[in-house]
């Protein structure tokens, strides 16, 4: 239906929209024209509904030479642009009307057409409203309409669901589709939607850079990139060539594809392979800082022959903070931004005291780890004093304790030699000593030899408390 | 070719209908010209050699040249708004006479100045000018100003293509219509001009077209000052259409 041979398309600024572009489109099917923006999708559309000249090349469309005989194409034809081609300010069948007329139809059957056409397009209640009060779909359906007054074989749709909502995109599919099956239209689309492309046509090609990189059914597409694509994110990979070469090692990885920082690797089974990839990274000291493993979609069949995912052409890559210190403004925002983003890949938390103290409650320390806490740390004196006073309490528990355990008249019969040698080795303290002496009943000459003991010991400190504070006064 | 102009004059016709204030709005500038320059320089007609009894019967003509040129110099203005609307492609893949497509909008353009001109003409008879209402003359002067507006519309258009932007093409309008205006002698009669401005007026389209339909309202109707600024104007229309619609045509390039 469409023939394009060697088509190339040099605008007067030099760019080269269409670079030696060959399709070859069948009659009824449906061929989705899949590129970014700038790819000369609008540029090869243009050339093959007449809007465009072209600079070398052989087009026929619906079998009539495009240079030659252009009024024979233009009466075959129906074209939607991107921008919808309705005249506001006319109702939806004005806009039919004047159609009709420039397609030198006759009055009756300019009239008939639009009544089917607004039945089939659903719009029949509208058509006598003023195109500034429809909808974006019920617009893009009134644009469909137009372009098919005529009846033609071919429609060109230039990016026909463009800036609609999911539900009239949708429901736009399904006209498309069945303009396809009913009336057997050849229809070509441009679109930049994977979605649009993968559902509506019968083959996708891929076009970048002004040139058809591929062209295929979309399932055929997919199953030629052959089992399964394993993405590994790395972190700031400068050694592209080396990570390529190790991943590369593994027979089972089939392609490869950096996109940024990420490779896609295509695999014959990726939950098999990702831990020898991994182990690969590992070797050459790859950062992997993210892995992900999917089954290929059109997307993967995009990266695989334009070298970028088509989401990623239209987007800004940078970061906002990046862009915004590039240019010289927010220096110390895009500082502190780096800082952070720095400080929390190294794990420096900033602790707040709160988060401190419930943390250390909750440890459970080694004896190394707090001997360790305990040399570092510089003690106040309030909490030296109170650390002592806990520990002297702790102490007396635990003498206790001890001699819960370990004294032996409580619980023990014990012999005269066994309990003596046990008197003399203890260390009595004071209140022991008191205790005991007490609960001890005394023999005469016991006392009489504690006595004269204690007599002498007095006697000695009295004498000594005496010189003591005498001497002051002899000063 | 006519079949196709007549289809989209109609559409333009239609679109002017919807919006008739707007219309109207444009008639405002000129009927405060004939008020304001009316009483301004009234004085002018108390000096010697002046041609006219009052200044308003000489200004009459100059203020219907003066309505086509503010009202056809912006038609260009609307087609890059259809261009960028995508309903300007839609009438190049059809099998639409691209001459239609440029002609139906200059004839638009072209005849809603002289439905202004006339208002603006009712409006000077009803405050009392002094020219000539025979309607065949009227005809005469007002097939006069068609041909004016022909010409300054297509030379629009045609730059609307060239410039491909709005700001640059309404600077141009600009630079188009109030210089031309003033090297013309639609507001000062030639006698009291410097020499070397009535000098530059001798190549100046409006020149002709002001002094044609001068001499058409003129109680005394001159016929061979008619015919040469007729005739001027004609060859000026033809060639500024010719140039538009071939500038129209590379579009396709």
């Amino acid at each position: 239906m469409i023939t394009i041979n060697g088509l190339n398309k040099i605008y007067t600024n030099g760019t080269k929209a269409v670079d030696q572009l060959s399709l070859q489109i069948n009659e009824r099917e449906i061929l989705a024209l899949l590129g970014p923006n700038g790819a000369g999708k609008s540029s090869t559309i243009k050339i093959l509904t007449t809007l465009s000249g072209f600079d070398d090349g052989e087009v026929t469309v619906a079998g009539y030479d495009i240079d030659r005989e252009p009024e024979k194409v233009r009466q075959s034809i129906g074209y939607v642009a991107q921008e919808t081609g309705v005249d506001y300010f006319l109702t939806g069948r004005e806009n039919l009307e004047l159609q009709g007329h420039l397609y030198r139809m006759k009055k009756p059957e300019i009239k008939s057409r639009i009544e089917e056409l607004g039945q089939y397009f659903e719009i029949a209640d509208v058509l006598d409203n003023l195109v500034s009060s429809y909808s974006g779909g019920m617009r893009r359906k009134l644009d469909i309409a137009t372009a098919l007054i005529h009846r033609p074989k071919i429609l060109f749709l230039d990016e026909p669901t463009l800036g609609l909502d999911t539900q009239s995109r949708q429901s736009l599919w399904k006209y498309i589709r069945k303009l396809n099956d009913e009336l057997g239209l050849t229809i070509l689309l441009t679109t930049h939607y994977l979605e649009e492309a993968d559902k509506l046509s019968n083959r996708v090609a891929i076009i970048d850079k002004g040139h058809i990189k591929v062209i295929d059914k979309p399932d055929a597409l997919k199953d030629d990139i052959s089992g399964d694509v394993v993405s590994l994110q790395f972190q700031d990979p400068q050694n592209k060539n080396d990570i390529v070469n190790a991943m590369r090692s593994n027979d089972f990885v089939m392609d490869t594809m950096w996109e940024k920082d990420k490779l896609h690797l295509y695999v014959s089974n990726g939950a098999t392979s990702i831990p020898r990839l991994i182990e690969n990274c590992n070797e050459i000291k790859a950062d992997v800082i993210n892995v992900s493993y999917q089954r290929p979609t059109l997307d993967d069949v995009f990266i695989k022959y334009t070298g970028s995912s088509i989401d990623a052409t239209e987007e800004g890559e940078e970061k906002w903070w990046e862009k915004w210190a590039g240019k010289g403004g927010g220096g110390m925002w895009a500082k502190k931004w780096q800082q952070a983003n720095a400080e929390s890949e190294d794990d420096a938390k900033v602790w707040t005291t709160e988060e401190a103290e419930e943390w250390h409650k909750n440890k459970n320390w080694s004896k190394e780890e707090a001997a360790e806490w305990n040399d570092n740390k510089q003690w106040t004196a309030e909490e030296s004093a109170a650390w002592h006073a806990e520990q002297k309490n702790e102490a007396k528990t635990d003498t206790k304790e001890a001699s819960g355990i370990d004294n032996p008249s409580d619980d023990k019969e014990l012999t005269k030699e066994a309990s003596e040698d046990w008197h003399k080795n203890k260390e009595w303290s004071q209140e022991e000593a008191a205790q005991w002496n007490q609960n001890k009943q005394w023999s005469a000459e016991e006392s009489a030899a504690w006595h004269s003991d204690k007599d002498d010991s007095q006697s000695a400190k009295k004498k000594k408390q005496d010189s003591e504070t005498s001497w002051p006064k002899n000063n | 070719m006519l079949a196709d102009t007549w289809y989209l004059f109609n559409k333009y016709v239609k679109i002017s209908m919807r919006m008739p204030l707007w219309s109207l709005f444009s008639l405002i500038q000129p009927l405060l010209w004939l008020f304001i320059f009316g009483a301004l320089f009234n004085n002018f007609a108390t000096l010697p050699g002046f041609p006219a009894d009052t200044y308003i019967d000489y200004f009459v003509p100059g203020v219907l040249i003066m309505t086509v040129l503010f009202g056809s110099s912006w038609a260009g203005v609307s087609l890059l708004r259809e261009i960028s609307a995508g309903t300007v492609d839609k009438m190049l893949v059809s099998p639409a006479s691209r001459t239609a497509i440029v002609l139906s909008r200059v004839l638009h353009s072209a005849v809603q100045a002289v439905i202004q001109a006339f208002i603006v003409l009712v409006a000077a008879w009803l405050m009392g000018a002094n020219t000539n209402f025979n309607p065949v003359y009227i005809f005469m002067a007002m097939f006069v100003i068609l041909l004016l507006g022909i010409a300054f519309a297509a030379l629009s258009n045609g730059l609307a293509i060239k410039l491909q932007r709005e700001e640059p093409l309404v600077i141009m309008g600009n630079l188009m219509t109030l210089p031309l205006m003033f090297f013309s002698s639609a507001m000062v009669p030639e006698q009291f001009m410097p020499n070397w401005i009535h000098a530059i007026g001798s190549f100046n389209p409006i020149e002709y077209a002001t002094s044609a339909v001068r001499a058409a309202l003129s109680t005394t109707p001159d016929f061979h000052a008619f015919s040469i600024g007729f005739g001027v104007t004609l060859l000026f229309a033809v060639g500024t259409l010719y140039w538009a619609i071939s500038a129209f045509k590379s579009i396709q390039d």
